[in-house]
């Protein structure tokens, strides 16, 4: 096994709950079966518990802690404390003993095999939905090294990044992005973000059955719900910018099956907070009045998911034709 | 559209009728709903126009059908009258005594049925009161942006009104039976069974809103029939209102109906109810007084076409227009439900082995299917002009030979021959040869289309290369609009240019019943159809061998892409193989299959379909006495070994047909024979029938 043709997909968890999100990144990238090594970056403050479930799922769980690391991350870090997690993040750039890699952002989902990004060369990324010229950095194609490191660690000392985190930095020193190859733009299905839903609903309904990646961009991650595995329901998804419903319940099926009896058992007797609930929907139910329920249909808002469903419209159906 | 077959004495003598009691329709009153009621919208307006005439045959005047109001559609199409039934009048002065407005009259199509349409935007102020109706009864609400939703609402809540007022004053007598179409008069179903109103109901849905809206998505629909949530997937695609409003209408009915197997399949999956009958459309079938009349109109319309392949290939002529076969594929321009892809590929790989074969017989395929176009290309029109100056030239030329031929005769003398014609006329006709020189291959498509470079059928004809070359077998003429007989380029109605045609190909991915290879049948031409569509299944269940009677069913179900293109392929290419004679016998068969097709005998599944509602309805009263039918049985003769093989297969060993050869010998007595023997005719299986089945059992063994 040559060391030097390895190739691996690299996610990052700063804590538990970010931890929760590479989890389940792993299992759907092992689920569609890629070929590739997978390895996680954990922050300092991932409890054990955490850490050795990752170790189930990856193949390589790395530690970086750039406080301690005293060398020139160090350093920049002291210079500019705020952008303390993208350090962590650009600490991927010294996995040097894997040839390429993509990262992806904790809270993605794999919904097919994606190994063919590994044809593409650094730095390749999709588009971000709010201004298409920048790459989003939940997902991109890189080449470690330490020079390409050490050059971007003194690119944030002195710029700083424009967004406060680690896609201003990476924007601002891959530049020639979005004029110079087209190649390296990835198609947006790798990275396709729950905003572009509200924002190009029928782009979405042409195309959004060939995504391959969806990122759950937002102030609410699929983690911050809670769910109901026998309904397969969602609790409190009616939000703004919340991804797809059918993603999110996918990222939950795949969580509460897969990673939750793995989280069980770590956790052992330790309190441990799943985030899956069961019984508590018919509390939901009648916490809205039908008044009100009728005005979410007349919305076009029917919560077709849940207590709105066919069997349910049956049940009423019933009553008079029994 | 009214279509026309020729009696020929080799029509089966009358399929057997359904054995079934008949209704006591003086005791009854029978309503059909539907939203296309003197209204065309879509194409249910055809299926319930064209079978007026046999309900209003059997119902007479206890019949009545109800739509929403129009007024324009009101002058034009109804002719307004006072209802006859004091019932019916004293419901609809109630519902216009509380502020709506109902109308009564004849409407002018055949039959001239009663209608009684309600007045939509008047009754418009009571919306949100049968909003909350509707949301008490059902929990389905109405978005307030779906226009057409809250008009059902208006529809249904008028109508189950109506019934109401209706039953209250009848009683029992006469008992009511209601038949709704669609989801648009599902909500009156709905509300009528809430209240307990005392009718049979019968709904009938000649798609699924939910499939229809999958199919266009491009889902594997047939592969994943079992696999979709359709809750969530009516939801994502926001018709959840609507698909509740359907699946409500098909859960409160009595009876549920749908057109064809195919859509009974996907109505299991995408509404969760077997339907209880298919009632496939039928259509209106005038006969001719002359014998095999439809045979010489394929001829006149043929030349018609021949006349139009002449322009248009002018200059590449290079082919015998008497073994020049013409196919053609027609209907909404849905490039992938209709199979235009699939067609496109076997034409493709057809090229190949007309080519490789050595074939003299050369297939102009035309895609009549509307697109978005500027007008005719100057090309298609050149052609025409070209064709048009030599037919001028050589009347001209003629009338110069003619006149001295006559004045040398009158002279008592044989013109010289070599000086008959002078030089001038060599001139004219040598001109008007070289006006038919051209540097580019004759066009793919006879207009100026706005999307060029991205139109679906160019864009494959570009890809497979078909470009109308000297040495391609297969011709391609897209003709991008309906047909029309004033067109200046190819002046022939559709009916008459699929008379001129020999085989009509629709390889359709999703066509719930498909009229156009019915009415190729009705006019006695072959057809390509898939059992995917509500026709190719029909068919596949009522014929056996249906290759040998020109139904060609190609297997897009339960094959792959690649195989239902080589069967395709296949069909076409044996098609092709066909000497004169055969192709005569084989529409002869064809246009004898019209009976089947036609409402007389199709109306049945209607009756049946009623007596069911009323015998589950009111259980006391109508009871079914043929418990055991045998509709749902897919019965089906086997090919009977003295029945002599289909044409087409026929062939297979001597691909070198000679057109004089006679060994398929046709007799009248024998086709009599071999319909009794391959066609199952729908509901009963008569006496005679059953004698010829045990007969041809024992030939079996």
């Amino acid at each position: 096994m040559t060391m030097d043709h390895e190739q691996a997909f690299v996610t990052l968890a700063t804590n538990d709950s970010y931890a929760k999100g590479a989890m389940v990144l792993g299992k759907s990238l092992r689920n569609h079966k890629t070929s590739k090594k997978l390895v996680v970056l954990i922050g300092p403050h991932v409890s054990d518990q955490s850490s050795s479930v990752l170790h189930k799922i990856y193949d390589e769980v790395k530690l970086v802690d750039v406080m301690d690391s005293g060398d020139t991350a160090h350093l920049a870090m002291m210079k500019r404390p705020d952008l303390g997690v993208t350090f962590t993040k650009l600490h991927c750039w010294t996995l040097t003993h894997y040839s390429k890699c993509v990262f992806m952002d904790a809270d993605t989902l794999v919904l097919s095999n994606i190994d063919e990004l590994f044809d593409r060369e650094e730095l390749s990324a999709a588009p971000d939905p709010g201004w298409p010229d920048c790459f989003n950095s939940g997902v991109f194609v890189f080449r470690p090294s330490n020079e390409t490191y050490g050059k971007l660690l003194q690119y944030c000392t002195v710029h700083g990044s424009f967004d406060g985190g680690d896609q201003g930095v990476l924007n601002g020193f891959f530049c020639d992005w979005s004029t110079t190859d087209i190649t390296k733009h990835l198609p947006f299905i790798y990275n396709m973000s729950s905003i572009a839903i509200y924002t190009y609903l029928p782009a979405f309904k042409q195309y959004g059955a060939n995504a391959k990646v969806v990122h759950f961009l937002g102030q609410r991650k699929p983690w911050s719900y809670t769910y109901d595995p026998k309904q397969r329901r969602v609790r409190g998804e009616i939000q703004d910018a919340t991804p797809h419903p059918s993603f999110l319940v996918d990222w939950w099926i795949l969580y509460s099956s897969e990673v939750v009896p793995l989280l069980l058992r770590a956790y052992g007797d330790l309190p441990f907070h799943s985030g899956c609930e069961e019984g508590v929907a018919q509390h939901a139910l009648s916490s809205m009045t039908s008044e009100e329920r009728k005005q979410k249909w007349e919305q076009g808002q029917a919560d077709y998911m849940g207590m709105d469903s066919f069997d349910n419209i049956q049940k009423k159906l019933d009553v008079f034709l029994k | 559209m009214r279509l026309s077959r020729s009696l020929s004495i080799t029509s089966f003598t009358g399929l057997p009728l359904w054995e079934e009691d008949n209704l006591p329709v003086e005791d009854l009153l029978l309503f059909e709903i539907a939203w296309e009621v003197t209204n065309k919208v879509g194409g249910i307006y055809t299926v319930i126009q064209t079978k007026a005439k046999i309900t209003v045959d059997e119902w007479g005047e206890n019949y009545f059908m109800m739509g929403p109001y129009y007024e324009h559609n009101f002058k034009t199409q109804v002719e307004p009258c006072e209802p006859p039934n004091q019932a019916i009048k004293v419901a609809m002065d109630s519902l216009i005594n509380n502020g709506c407005q109902v109308h009564f009259g004849r409407w002018l199509i055949e039959g001239s049925p009663y209608v009684i349409l309600f007045d939509i935007g008047a009754a418009a102020w009571n919306l949100d009161r049968w909003k909350g109706d509707l949301w008490s009864v059902s929990s389905i609400g109405l978005p307030d942006h779906d226009r057409e939703a809250n008009d059902s609402l208006i529809f249904g809540s008028l109508v189950a009104w109506f019934f109401k007022e209706l039953t209250d004053q009848l009683q029992d007598k006469p008992n009511v039976i209601a038949h709704f179409h669609e989801w648009q008069a599902g909500t009156g179903l709905v509300l009528s069974r809430s209240r307990k109103i005392p009718m049979a109901t019968i709904f009938t849905t000649h798609a699924t809103l939910l499939g229809r809206y999958l199919c266009a998505g491009n889902a594997d629909f047939y592969n994943n029939l079992d696999k979709f949530n359709i809750d969530q997937e009516a939801g994502n695609r926001q018709i959840y209102h609507r698909y509740c409003l359907e699946r409500a209408a098909v859960h409160c009915a009595h009876v549920f109906t749908t057109v064809s197997q195919i859509t009974a399949v996907e109505a299991n999956h995408m509404l969760r109810r077997q339907p209880d009958v298919v009632t496939p459309n039928g259509l209106n079938v005038r006969k001719f007084s002359a014998m095999h009349e439809f045979q010489n109109l394929h001829s006149t319309n043929k030349a018609k076409i021949q006349e139009f392949v002449r322009g248009h290939f002018y200059g590449h002529l290079d082919f015998n227009l008497e073994k020049t076969l013409f196919f053609f594929i027609a209907g909404r321009y849905e490039f992938s439900n209709k199979g235009a892809d699939l067609f496109l590929e076997s034409l493709s790989r057809l090229n190949y082995l007309l080519r490789v074969h050595k074939n003299d017989v050369t297939v102009v395929v035309f895609f009549i299917m509307p697109a978005k176009t500027n007008n005719f290309n100057v090309e298609s029109l050149k052609g025409q002009a070209i064709r048009k100056q030599l037919w001028d030239t050589a009347q001209s030329v003629k009338e110069k030979f003619g006149k001295r031929l006559y004045e040398g005769l009158l002279r008592g003398e044989i013109p010289d021959m070599n000086k008959i014609l002078e030089r001038d006329d060599f001139t004219i006709m040598k001109r008007a040869i070289y006006a038919t020189q051209r540097h580019s291959f004759p066009p793919v498509t006879t207009h100026n289309m706005l999307d060029d470079s991205t139109d679906p059928i160019l864009s494959n004809i570009r890809r497979i290369g078909l470009f109308n070359g000297r040495n391609d077998r297969v011709k391609i003429v897209f003709h991008p609009e309906f047909l029309s007989s004033t067109s200046p380029l190819l002046p022939m109605d559709y009916e008459e240019f699929v008379r001129g045609c020999h085989l009509g190909v629709f390889p359709s991915y999703y066509e719930p019943w498909g009229y156009t290879p019915g009415e190729c049948t009705v006019l006695g031409i072959p057809s390509v159809t898939t059992n995917l569509s509500g026709f190719g299944c029909f068919m596949e269940e009522h014929i056996s061998d249906p290759s040998a009677y020109g139904i060609y069913i190609v297997d897009r179900r339960f094959r792959s892409a690649d195989e239902s293109c080589n069967q395709l392929t296949q069909f076409m290419f044996s098609f092709c193989q066909q000497s004169r004679r055969q192709r005569i016998i084989q529409r002869n068969r064809t246009e004898r299959l019209s009976d089947l097709l036609d409402w007389r005998y199709l109306g049945q599944f209607y009756m049946h379909a009623r007596h069911l509602a009323l015998s589950r309805s009111f259980p006391a009263k109508f009871k079914m006495t043929h418990l055991n039918f045998p509709l749902v049985q897919g019965f089906r003769y086997p090919t009977p070994s003295s029945v002599a093989p289909s044409p087409s297969a026929s062939v297979h060993s001597t691909p070198h047909h000679s057109d004089e050869e006679d060994d398929e010998p046709y007799d009248e007595d024998e086709e009599l024979e071999r319909d009794r023997q391959n066609i199952k005719a729908p509901f009963t299986l008569g006496a005679v029938l059953e004698g010829k089945k045990k007969q041809s059992g024992q030939n079996g063994n």
